[in-house]
């Protein structure tokens, strides 16, 4: 399988105590686990289970994903922003692959 | 793996079989789709107008159909929402997604893509922190199937 590649788009500077919008996405095929290959075997599922958004180590916005969720996960949220410093992102596969990012805010 | 659809169909009452060959659309549709998701959740739901889902009505495939789901929370300590679930009851695997917010530190507004087996109504769920479930629900009508 292609590696997936985690993205996501932010401001890097943010007024203190406005809401911005985080679009978050990363490239996977979700593999649902209902398919059968060409000799009717079911394909396992291999889906992105979990996103977390971590703002300074707190943890502010997550998603329990399951076989619904459309190939290449992509969310759009929002953030108030309380405080400089450092937002992760999360992405947990099944069998615990783990994808991450991190970014840099400054709230003026 | 969570609840499938047949787990549930197969716990429930032997009459539920009748309902499921109802046309979908109709009233009796959105009832049987609540049912279910009161056992799944077992809880009784409130339809609520604090609760937007805004989905397509018509869309030609199933694989990816855009999906805003908001709910109207002042996200105090005092009165937030804990958790939204969203759940799709016509397809193989009911529950679609959850969301969990953080009181104070956002507004409960989130987009995302979502995969539809068929025609049916989509339901949103959210569990307040009075303990309150909320229950907000959107016909959306797929030409193809999305889950295979």
């Amino acid at each position: 399988m292609v590696t997936p590649v985690p993205r996501v788009q932010l401001p890097d500077i943010v007024a203190m105590g406005e809401v911005f919008q985080v679009k978050a996405l990363i490239s996977h095929r979700m593999e649902t686990g209902l398919r059968l290959d060409d000799k009717g075997a079911v394909i396992p599922r291999k889906i992105i289970n979990k996103f977390v958004c971590r703002y300074n180590g707190a943890e502010v916005f997550s998603v329990d994903l399951h076989e619904a969720i459309a190939a290449n996960p992509y969310f759009e949220f929002y953030l108030r922003a309380t405080e400089s410093g450092r937002l992760e992102f999360v992405w947990e596969e099944d069998g615990g692959a783990v994808y991450a990012l991190a970014h840099q805010l400054t709230v003026s | 793996m969570g609840l499938t659809r047949r787990d549930v169909l197969v716990a429930g009452s032997a009459g539920l079989a009748a309902v499921v060959l109802l046309r979908p659309g109709s009233a009796t549709a959105s009832d049987e789709a609540i049912g279910l998701i009161e056992r799944l959740t077992g809880r009784t739901l409130t339809e609520s107008d604090r609760l937007r889902l805004e989905m397509p009505a018509v869309f030609p495939t199933g694989y990816t159909v855009p999906m805003m789901l908001a709910v109207d929370s002042p996200m105090t300590e005092l009165d937030h929402v804990r958790h939204v679930r969203v759940f799709a009851p016509k397809n193989p695997i009911i529950e679609v997604v959850g969301f969990r917010f953080a009181p104070l530190r956002g507004i409960t507004r989130v987009s995302t893509r979502i995969r539809l087996a068929a025609p049916q109504y989509v339901v949103a769920v959210a569990e307040m922190n009075d303990g309150a479930f909320l229950m907000t629900k959107t016909w959306v009508d797929v030409a193809t199937n999305g889950c295979v």
